[in-house]
Parts: structure tokens; C-alpha cells; sequence
């Protein structure tokens, strides 16, 4: 388990340093002053006189892509055009907010995706059943932003059941804040959940070890919930880790549509004010941490699934 | 005949499906003595899977009970309720399955799944595992207790059947079924784990349904044989008197083409030539006529009916009836 | 060689009216192929279905509820919400279509140079791939945007980039496994080329499975153009996208629900339409794909 888990995080390592070579590239890709490209036309000239400084543009290139690597491992994402803030600084002052608002909008699809097809597959072929599978495809198909925005009109401005903007003051405030953000990003995971599972369900349901735990008298109950359902939910670990990708676009438009405080706000905010550092510097950090869930998604599995570990 | 355990009386099974019932058993009949052991031989595909899923009812559903009984300790399980078969499944009676590979949970360990088939007993967990390793040191795996803690995966293939075995005979079952243990696995261990077996059977006196197409096994295990073809019963009697002096055309045909049998270096296998007919749609008279060197215009019209030969021996053909009604 | 070729196309002929008919029998894949179908319409007839200019202002007529004159309203200067509904269709295509063409070209080449050329190569582009894919979509989009700013082509740059690892990997894993099939072994040992190879034998195989993928990736994309114009980063004002008119009435959404709901319905009914058009011929085309997607 311990060799599994270095290996993968080398890899999200290895990746994530090609990441940013890419990103270096991408930078230099665009024609124009490099130091102009980075900082945009808002920065002061002691600013970009600083950078130049610091990027070594005299040097060649791979000195350079030495600098940037070393300025990355130093945690140094470069400085606020604005305040002189460090981006680091800056951007994880925001993360939390974006974090939280995907852990809850996975957290009630999964529970609900995985409720649902679990009980589409011990009730095959059922009116709820199909009913499920075809709300499922429905909802698979509806983009998040669309949903924000209809959500906000229904919920918000016409029934007013909820508040329209903001992330709120003290944990019921922010509880009711977070309900239709959530609600939006999370639609279409449960039905994407809910098809995953029903059919890893079905499968694993027909398997020998199945049939030798029914042949030792265990409940049903106990059949489908501990020596069934462990397995199916295996793939679901690896989506959500993947979709970890999907989830932070989701919450870009979720955060802009409610007027949400995090990383997508400040992105987009930073894009209007051409605030360049702090746009890449987000980026950077989302990356990162798309790369870590797909780790950690990878490392569960090996957890919850023995097979995995042996294999690799 | 208080000594009877299981018996079977005239079970017919069907399988309904899209095309008409599938005619899984018929009119099969046959009984298991407490302590004995029985086996069941015949080709892939004969209803040796259909009759011990029906006898556990681990059917899948598409299956009907047509007619006839299965009557466990002089009860009809066919009468029984899901909750009361589920009482005896791992209980009374209990199932060591065909593929070692598949049989057990992947993602728990074998410790878990040891304790977790214990449902019934009220023991402290420290007394259940400690019985799961004594029972797995009796199937012969050395340190019991450290590879409580293993995954199915960690084990080969020989002992995942051992540890089926081990699984299956924990509960001091009245009756055990083997579905072909042994096929998956080589020959030497093959010995090993019919030798383990036989002297742990002795020892609990429990019954055995052993279902196998190896008849070297079944001649060395069983007490008496029951030959199946297509869904019903050919041939049943005692070991000896089925090996050594066969009344059905088909058991003759299954005894000449083990390998164990051949004696002589021939160059190609024998086999029966044929196939078995189509459960769907079978041929009138007796099931075995397409195959059968020895058939008479009379088998295409009558199925023979399994008849009292000697004491101990049932077969169903024609050739046995001496004068052949017209 | 000729005869063989003959025989080929009338099979892949035979075959596509199959998995029409296919298709069609399935009542999503029917639902799906109406919309697409519908929506395809819409895009090439535009101009002529259009009951007003799009981009024509007429500040006299702003911010009107359905009519029979204008049967989605009008936004804040006047323009009517349904032609500008039909004419977002078109620019949606436009993006969506050369973008996950380009990208399936792209990654379908690069994909069986991985899966058939040497190890070191393979392991460098799959290296790449996953990297490319780490970029979370809408992150990337907005970084290139940063840098390069706004229009429709850095919108099907960024989509093509994005979505070449999807196709590149898939093609691999069927190049992989074809490499290895009987018949491929055979025009091996009978000293066929590369080329030949890839290009007779392979490529007929893979191309219906990433054809699958592309018609499941377009709703994908007329998303992320429509996500970008809503944020104002996608394609240009007075340009009619679903997604600019959804920026329009989220900023009027107090006073009009119409702008919202006319450029939110078609990006939802688009999606549900390439969606059941994609299961659809997922099924058809190769049922064992169901599990692995």
C-alpha cells in the first residue's frame, strides 16, 4: 500500500510538473513582451520591472523554465498587479469557499445517485426503476450553469424560497446560501451517479460470490449493503475523482451566477480587471488540485479494493 | 425410512423463457441417507446445476417447480418460505461451489467472510474466529489465524476450495452439496482435497450430494452414483454396481470414455458422438435414442421409465425389459 | 484488391443504414435524431426562418413579454428573443461541430501512432494526455482567454485541446487491442505497410466507437461556448449565442424571465437531444462501450 501510494503521487507529481512546463509554454506561445503578457496592462512599471528582474529574460529559455519551476516549488505564484499580495496568499483565501461548495454538491448527488441505483438494481425492471433511468438521463444532460440560472430565477427571484446572492453569515445563513449553488452543480451527478451504480450493481449482483453468500443464509439486506454495494461503488470513487475537473468548472459558473465568494469569482474578476498573475496563478492551483483528486480517487480504491493494490 | 435425509420425489423444473419452457428436470427421483455420500455424474448441461439450485432454491427466476417434492428431514422445501429456506441454507445444508476463483467476496477478508456466514451463533466474535482458523487448519492451511486477515486474492486456487470446504462444513451441516469441487483444480491436489474431505466427512457424519463428471472420483468417494442425462435420471444404484455392471447404454458410453478407464494407448479419445437434445423441444421416447448404438423402433415411441433392476439399482431403458411391450 | 474494396464500401453502407434503422427503433434515439435533426435544420435555414434581423435593435419594443409578434420577447434593446433563440443554434454549431470534428481527426491520428508506434512514443503522448486532461476545461479555456482574449476561434482551440486526449486515448486502447487480432496478424505476415494497416484495416474499426464519443461530446461543447459567452469570454457581442443571452437576462432577471428561459431551454433541450442521439448509437454501434464510459 505504502509503494501503491508513492507511485501514484510520483505520477500526479510527474504530471503536474509537465502542467506547468505547458503552462510556461502557453505564455511564451503569445507574441508580445512576456513580462506585459503575464502582469497585463494594469501593472506599474516598478512591478514589471521587478519580474523582469526576476524571470531573467536575458537568460536562455531553460535557465528561465529553471526560475519558474523553482519560484513554483517555492510555493511563489507571482504578485497581485493591484495590492502587491502574493497570489498564493490570495487564491487560498478564496479556495475554501469553492472547496466547500463541491464537497456539498458531491456529497448529497452521491449519497442520493448511489441510494437510487442501488435500488433501481435490486428492483430491476420496475416502474421506479425506469422512471429513475429516465429522470437519470435528463438530468445527466442538463449543464450546471443552466441550471444555476433557472434555479435562481425559480427559487430565487419568483418563489424566494432561498436567498439569490451571496455565501451568507454564520452556519444556517450559510447552510441556506449553499442549498441552491449545491442543488445546481449536483443535478447532474445524480443521475450520472445513479445509471454508474445500477450497472456495476446488476453486475457485481450476478457474480458467484453473491450466490455463496445467499447459499450461507445471509440477509438480503446484508447481501446488497455490505457484500454488494462495496464493490459497485468502486467506480464511483473514480468519477467523482476525475470529475473533479467538471466540478471546478461547475462551481466557476455557480460562484458567477449567485455571486458567490471563490475561485471562480476571482477569476473572472481578475479577467475583467486584466489582474493576469492571479488568473494564472488560479489555474495553476486548480490544476494542482485536480491532479491530487485523481490521486486520492486512485488511492481509496486501492483501499476499499485489495485487488487494486496487488495488481499494480 | 427415518434414516432418509434428502429426497427427491418425481421433481420436474422448468425454465420459462422467450421461446417455450425449457424442460431443466424431469420426473427425477432419488434419495441421500444421512452420512452417505451420492454422486451425481453426467455431461455439462444434463441439470446437475438446475437440480442443486433447487434444492438450496438459489433459482433465478424465471424458474418454475412443475411438480413433484423436495423433502428435507421428511419436510417439502418446495412448500417452504424464502425465511425458512434461508434458515437452512448455511445451516442444515450447505454448498461448496465449482469455481474456487469466484466463490468468494474480493474486496472482504476471508476472516470477514468466516465470521459473517457465523450469523446464527451468539459466540463472541474472538470464539467465531477462532473456530474459522481451527476449521481452516483442518482443511490443512498452515497459520490459520495470519491468513484470516488475507484477501481471496492472496490465495491459490487450491486453497480458496479448501477454504470453501473449511466455509462450508463450519456449520456441521446435515447435508453438503459439492458442485464439482475439484474440476478447476490439478489432479495431485485434486487427491489432496477428496482425502480431506472424506475424513472430515467421517468424522461429522454428515450427508454429501457430490456432483461430478470425474467418475475415478466419484467411484472412490461415493457410496451410490445417480447418472443423469438431459434432464432426468438414466441410472442409479449402488458405486460398484454402476461401474461394474452397467444396465443403461449411457452410463456404459460415460464409463468407457473417462480417460481413467482407457486402458490401452488408443490415439483419439473416445467420445459419444451427438449431442444432447434440445430441452426446448425434445424428440418423443426416450432421450438418449439419437446417441444410443443400441437403439430399438420401440425407444422412438415410449420414454422407459426407471425400473427396479436389483435391489440397489434403478435403470431407465428399454434393452433391460426383456420382452419389449408393443 | 478492387473487389475487396467494393465489398467494403457496400458493407460499411449496409452498415451505417443499420445503425440508422437502429437508431430509430430505440424511442430515445428517435427523440434524439428529431431534435438533432431539428436543431440541424434551424442552423442551415436560419436566415429564412428568422421572423426579424437578430442583432436589429428597436428600443421602442425593449424588454417585451411573448407575443404573437415577438414569441419570446425582447431584450433590453429591442431585439427579438426568438430569432436571436435560432440564429444561437447556428453559432452553437459552429463552434461545437469543427471543434469536436478537429479534435476527433487529431486525437484518432495521434491515438494510433501511440497504440502501433514504439513504446517510448506511446508513453510520451499518454503522459501528455493526462496532462492535458488535469487542466480542469473551464480553467484552461479562461487562462487562453487571459492571454489571448476573447473570439469563436480560441473557443474551438481551446475545446479541440481539451478533448484530443478523450479520442487519442480511446483510439489507442483499439488500435492496442486490433494489433493483436487474426486478421491484422495476417496482412502483417504478408508485408502490408504501416500505412496500409492503419489506414484499410484499423481505421474502419475505430472510427465508429469515436464517432460515438463525438456525438456524446457535442452537447459537451455547445455548453462550454454557451458557459464562456455567458461569462462574456466566449464569442462577441451583437453575435446571437445562447449563452449571451442568457448574460442578458441573468442581468435582467428581475424584470424579464424570458431572456433566461429562451437562451436556457435550447442549450437543455440541444444536450438532451446529442445525448439520446449518442446512448443511442452507443448501443448499436458497440454495447460493450456502455461500461466502460
Amino acid at each position: 500500500m505504502f509503494f501503491y501510494a508513492a507511485r501514484r503521487f510520483g505520477l500526479a507529481l510527474l504530471i503536474l510538473f509537465v502542467a506547468v512546463t505547458v503552462m510556461f509554454l502557453m505564455i511564451r506561445a503569445v507574441p508580445g513582451d512576456p513580462v506585459q503578457i503575464m502582469l497585463g496592462p494594469r501593472a506599474t512599471p516598478e512591478l514589471q520591472a521587478r519580474l523582469t528582474a526576476e524571470l531573467a529574460l536575458d537568460q536562455p529559455i531553460i535557465k528561465q523554465l529553471m526560475i519558474f519551476y523553482g519560484n513554483m516549488l517555492q510555493g511563489d505564484l507571482g504578485i497581485d498587479v493591484f495590492s502587491g499580495r502574493s497570489v498564493t496568499t490570495i487564491v487560498f483565501q478564496q479556495l475554501p469557499h469553492t472547496l466547500w461548495l463541491i464537497f456539498a454538491s458531491i456529497t448529497w448527488s452521491a449519497s442520493l445517485g448511489i441510494a437510487l441505483g442501488a435500488y433501481a438494481a435490486a428492483h430491476p425492471n420496475t416502474a421506479i426503476d425506469r422512471a429513475a433511468a429516465a429522470v437519470s438521463v435528463s438530468f445527466v444532460a442538463a449543464p450546471a450553469f443552466v441550471v444555476a440560472l433557472l434555479s435562481l430565477l425559480i427559487f430565487a427571484v419568483h418563489l424566494q424560497w432561498f436567498p439569490a446572492i451571496g455565501a451568507g453569515e454564520g452556519f444556517w445563513d450559510r447552510l441556506n446560501h449553499l442549498v441552491l449553488p449545491a442543488f445546481a452543480i449536483g443535478l447532474s451527478w445524480v443521475g450520472y451517479i445513479a445509471r454508474l451504480v445500477r450497472a456495476s450493481m446488476l453486475e457485481v449482483m450476478g457474480e458467484s460470490h453473491v450466490r455463496t453468500a445467499r447459499a450461507f443464509g445471509l440477509s438480503e439486506r446484508r447481501i446488497v449493503l455490505i457484500y454488494a454495494l462495496r464493490i459497485a461503488i468502486l467506480p464511483v470513487v473514480t468519477v467523482i475523482g476525475v470529475g473533479m475537473g467538471f466540478l471546478l468548472s461547475s462551481a466557476v459558473f455557480a460562484e458567477i451566477v449567485f455571486a458567490r465568494p471563490g475561485l471562480g469569482k476571482l477569476v473572472i474578476d481578475s479577467i475583467t480587471t486584466r489582474n493576469y498573475p492571479i488568473v494564472m496563478g488560479s489555474v495553476l492551483i486548480s490544476t494542482g488540485l485536480f491532479v491530487i483528486s485523481t490521486a486520492l480517487a486512485d488511492l481509496i480504491n486501492a483501499w476499499l479494493d485489495p485487488r487494486a493494490r496487488a495488481a499494480r | 425410512m427415518s434414516d432418509t435425509l434428502l429426497e427427491l420425489d418425481c421433481l420436474s423444473v422448468d425454465y420459462e423463457t422467450s421461446r417455450g419452457d425449457l424442460k431443466a428436470l424431469r420426473d427425477i427421483s432419488f434419495d441421500v441417507k444421512k452420512g452417505e455420500i451420492v454422486g451425481i455424474v453426467g455431461e455439462s448441461g444434463c441439470g446437475k446445476s438446475t437440480l442443486i439450485s433447487s434444492i438450496l432454491r438459489l433459482t433465478a427466476p424465471n424458474t418454475r417447480f412443475r411438480e413433484g417434492e423436495i423433502r428435507f428431514k421428511g419436510r417439502n422445501l418446495l412448500a417452504a418460505s424464502e425465511k425458512q429456506m434461508r434458515d437452512l441454507r448455511g445451516a442444515d445444508m450447505s454448498i461448496v461451489f465449482q469455481d474456487p476463483m469466484q466463490t468468494h467476496n474480493p474486496v472482504l477478508t476471508i476472516g470477514r467472510q468466516m465470521l459473517d456466514i457465523q450469523h446464527r451463533s451468539r459466540s463472541p466474535k474472538a470464539e467465531k474466529l477462532a473456530r474459522a482458523a481451527r476449521m481452516l487448519g483442518a482443511l490443512g492451511i498452515p497459520d490459520p489465524e495470519a491468513r484470516l486477515k488475507q484477501y481471496p486474492h492472496e490465495f491459490s486456487g487450491g486453497m480458496r476450495q479448501r477454504i470453501a470446504i473449511a466455509m462450508a462444513l463450519m456449520s456441521e451441516p446435515d447435508l453438503l452439496i459439492a458442485d464439482e469441487p475439484t474440476t478447476a483444480l490439478d489432479a495431485t491436489l485434486e487427491v489432496q482435497i477428496i482425502e480431506r474431505l472424506q475424513e472430515l466427512q467421517r468424522e461429522m457424519n454428515c450427508a454429501v450430494l457430490f456432483i461430478s463428471h470425474h467418475l475415478g472420483v466419484i467411484a472412490e468417494l461415493c457410496d451410490r452414483v445417480v447418472v443423469m442425462y438431459a434432464g432426468a435420471v438414466v441410472e442409479s444404484g449402488e458405486v460398484r454396481e454402476i461401474f461394474h455392471n452397467p444396465k443403461h447404454p449411457y452410463t456404459r458410453r460415460l464409463i468407457d470414455c473417462d480417460p481413467g478407464h482407457i486402458k490401452t494407448r488408443a490415439r483419439v479419445l473416445p467420445t459419444i458422438p451427438g449431442e444432447v437434445p434440445d430441452l426446448a423441444a425434445l424428440p418423443q421416447g426416450c432421450v438418449f435414442r439419437d446417441r444410443c448404438t443400441q437403439a430399438m423402433p420401440h425407444c422412438a415411441a415410449q420414454v422407459p421409465p426407471l425400473s427396479k433392476l436389483e435391489e440397489a439399482h434403478h435403470a431407465a431403458c428399454w434393452l433391460n425389459h426383456g420382452e419389449v411391450p408393443a | 484488391m478492387a473487389d475487396m474494396t467494393v465489398e467494403l464500401q457496400k458493407k460499411t453502407r449496409s452498415e451505417l443504414g443499420q445503425i440508422l434503422t437502429g437508431v430509430a427503433r430505440d424511442p430515445l434515439g428517435l427523440m434524439g435524431l428529431v431534435i438533432v435533426g431539428t436543431i440541424v435544420f434551424c442552423a442551415i435555414f436560419a436566415i429564412w426562418i428568422v421572423p426579424y434581423d437578430p442583432v436589429a435593435m428597436n428600443i421602442k419594443d425593449r424588454l417585451q413579454g411573448p407575443s404573437t409578434s415577438h414569441l419570446l420577447g425582447t431584450d433590453q434593446l429591442g431585439r427579438d428573443t426568438f430569432s436571436r433563440v435560432i440564429m444561437g443554434g447556428q453559432v452553437a454549431l459552429k463552434v461545437a461541430l469543427p471543434a469536436v470534428f478537429g479534435a476527433m481527426a487529431i486525437g484518432l491520428t495521434l491515438g494510433m501512432i501511440a497504440g502501433y508506434g514504439p513504446r517510448w512514443l506511446d508513453n510520451f503522448l499518454m503522459l501528455l494526455f493526462d496532462t492535458i486532461r488535469s487542466f480542469p476545461t473551464v480553467m484552461f479555456a479562461l487562462a487562453v482567454v487571459a492571454l489571448v482574449g476573447p473570439s469563436l476561434q480560441t473557443v474551438v482551440l481551446v475545446v479541440m485541446a481539451t478533448s484530443i486526449p478523450t479520442y487519442g486515448r480511446v483510439a489507442r486502447t483499439q488500435t492496442l487491442t486490433l494489433q493483436n487480432s487474426e486478421f491484422i496478424l495476417a496482412e502483417r505476415s504478408m508485408g502490408a505497410s504501416m500505412a496500409r494497416i492503419l489506414g484499410v484495416h484499423m481505421l474502419p474499426n475505430i472510427i465508429g466507437v469515436l464517432a460515438v464519443l463525438a456525438a456524446m461530446d457535442i452537447p459537451t461543447v455547445i455548453a462550454l461556448e454557451a458557459g464562456l459567452s455567458f461569462l462574456g469570454l466566449g464569442v462577441k457581442p451583437p453575435t446571437p449565442s445562447w449563452g449571451a443571452l442568457l448574460k442578458d437576462g441573468y442581468s435582467l432577471i428581475r424584470q424579464t424571465p424570458w431572456l433566461v428561459v429562451g437562451g436556457g431551454l435550447p442549450i437543455i433541450v440541444a444536450t438532451l437531444g446529442f445525448t439520446f442521439l449518442g446512448e443511442s448509437l452507443r448501443d448499436v454501434v458497440d454495447p460493450k462501450l456502455r461500461k466502460q464510459r
